[in-house]
């Protein structure tokens, strides 16, 4: 498989103050990365640094070979990253359906796709983002970005929060995305074994930097590892 | 007494209307920028001196140069935005609002240099001119096209922001331009033409105004207090609210000076302070 996304020896964070230190990782097309670790040890900055929302004071990012540190936020986007943020951040102000249209660009992705994985959406697609429940908020934070039609998924603590049930209902939304899809996915997620279960590689931060790297089965072998860094549920 | 009350009420509705005409894009910047433009004013004073430059010197219809009010101002709205006032929407408010007021000082001080300071005349058609007679009553002609113009302006503007999908990006942005961006959003595109088009409007005002408002050029400052108040208390980032503050204001201000003429100056004051303590987020707070 080819390199989708290279970050090598990236140092950031928020203005003068550094959050990520000497951090290397790669993502193939297609691939799966849980990125898991304690909270406060940079891994939302992690994915805010690829969204281009924080400052960069070293190192590089590659996507597709391209100096993707170059691109602003909403380029990073069109090029083919798909954000979906801590806490959902759905747009209070906006409808369901007009979520999905507003960031709508040309791809496999339709609304009519998105409404078939999320049937819940579909019946809700007059609401405002504000009155939905979480669940289906998270919902709607998925395939809002999957109607960028993104080549890699960025998930933030899917599942925070959110019912048993529902959680089943998201697992095996996201097993099919990174089975079928070939959307590349990167997941940051407190419930570890969660996360290590839907994908093939693994990376733990701690402190802002990389503690530990191997294949998600490795890890999932490894309670040692998992109890010095993350806290397991 | 009743055709007092409604003539009133009338003239007030068509003063409200010009307000919300020129004030409804400030309270858009407020809302989506969070950025206090006092040079506001300016914009529609530009508006009303290019009405009235296109008619006296090209011998331009009135009805023509009021697009080109909005166009010019519009315009420059545009070019200002890219290259001024972008550069301040991260700086505090005390420093948006030192930009903002020198920034109407010059214009201030450049229409006194181009038009002198006295009134500038604008003549409206015929037809505008003298009274129409609905229900036995008399209304001013000019006043009813004016309300006119912002009705069919306000269903398009609604419709715009509501119904289109750039009216949903502008909310998005509104609402969270972090998350906007990275959703593929160009945020920065979205302020620029939201900030022009808001210029505009004020342009368009500004010309549409002048038969109302007048038009010399100490306008910027002479209004913005009635233009922040449409944004404050109407409630940033919204169309409904600023458009219901503007016809309440137009018509206590009107009512207070024709039946309290001694303090009838202070009666909006006292109306906005009440509304602001009731509703401090504004009118119509943002949906939740």
């Amino acid at each position: 498989m080819s390199e989708l996304l290279a970050i090598e020896n990236v140092t950031s964070g928020y203005g003068e103050s550094v959050v990520l230190d000497d951090v290397s990782l790669r993502v193939n097309e297609g691939g799966s990365l849980a990125l898991l670790g304690r909270n406060g040890v940079g891994k939302t900055t992690l994915l805010i640094t690829l969204m281009g929302l924080t400052r960069l004071h070293g190192g590089t990012l590659r996507w597709r070979g391209e100096d993707l540190a170059r691109l602003s936020t909403h380029e990073r986007a069109r090029a083919g990253i798909g954000w979906v943020p801590q806490e959902r951040s759905v747009f209070p102000s906006l409808t369901v359906e007009e979520h999905l249209t507003a960031v709508a660009r040309p791809g496999p992705w339709t609304i009519e796709r998105v409404y078939a994985m999320f049937p819940s959406l579909a019946s809700r697609r007059r609401n405002f983002g504000g009155q939905l429940s979480g669940g289906e908020q998270q919902m709607l934070a998925i395939g809002r970005a999957l109607m960028v039609n993104p080549s890699l998924l960025l998930l933030d603590e899917p599942m925070e929060g959110l019912a048993p049930l529902v959680i089943q209902e998201l697992r095996g939304i996201i097993l099919d995305l990174i089975a079928t899809a070939q959307t590349a996915v990167i997941i940051v997620e407190q419930h570890a074994k969660l996360a290590l279960a839907l994908t093939e590689n693994a990376l733990i931060l701690d402190r802002g930097r990389v503690v530990h790297q191997s294949t998600s089965a490795q890890l999932l072998a490894d309670p040692a590892t998992l109890h010095r860094f993350v806290a397991v549920a | 007494m009743v055709a007092h009350l409604i003539g009133v009420l009338f003239d007030g509705i068509s003063y409200g209307s010009l307000l919300f005409l020129i004030g409804v894009g400030l309270a858009v910047t407020l809302g989506l920028m969070n950025f206090v433009n006092l040079a506001h004013g300016a914009f529609a004073m530009l508006g009303g001196y290019s009405t009235v430059l296109v008619m006296s010197r090209y011998g331009v219809p009135f009805f023509l140069a009021l697009p080109v009010a909005f166009v010019v101002s519009a315009a420059v709205g545009a070019l200002l935005e890219r290259t001024l006032y972008r550069r301040l929407y991260r700086a505090s408010h005390l420093d948006q609002v030192l930009f903002s007021i020198g920034l109407t000082f010059m214009a201030i001080s450049a229409a006194t240099f181009v038009w002198g300071p006295t009134q500038q005349p604008v003549r409206v058609p015929s037809f505008l001119q003298g009274q129409v007679q609905i229900f036995g009553l008399d209304f001013g002609a000019y006043r009813l096209f004016l309300i006119g113009v912002v009705v069919v302006i306000t269903l398009a503007l609604g419709y715009l922001v509501e119904r289109t999908r750039f009216g949903a990006q502008i909310r998005a942005a509104v609402d969270n331009q972090q998350v906007s961006a990275g959703l593929g959003i160009n945020v920065d595109r979205i302020f620029c033409l939201t900030f022009a088009l808001g210029s505009g409007l004020a342009g368009l005002g500004g010309g549409l105004g002048i038969e109302v408002l007048g038009l010399d050029p100490t306008f910027p400052l002479k209004y913005i207090v009635y233009f922040l108040l449409v944004a404050a208390v109407g409630g940033a980032g919204t169309i409904s609210g600023p458009l219901a503050t503007a016809l309440i204001l137009g018509v206590f201000d009107v009512a207070g000076k024709y039946y309290v003429p001694e303090i009838g100056a202070f009666v909006i004051y006292a109306l906005m302070i009440v509304l602001l303590i009731l509703f401090p987020s504004g009118l119509f707070g943002r949906r939740a």
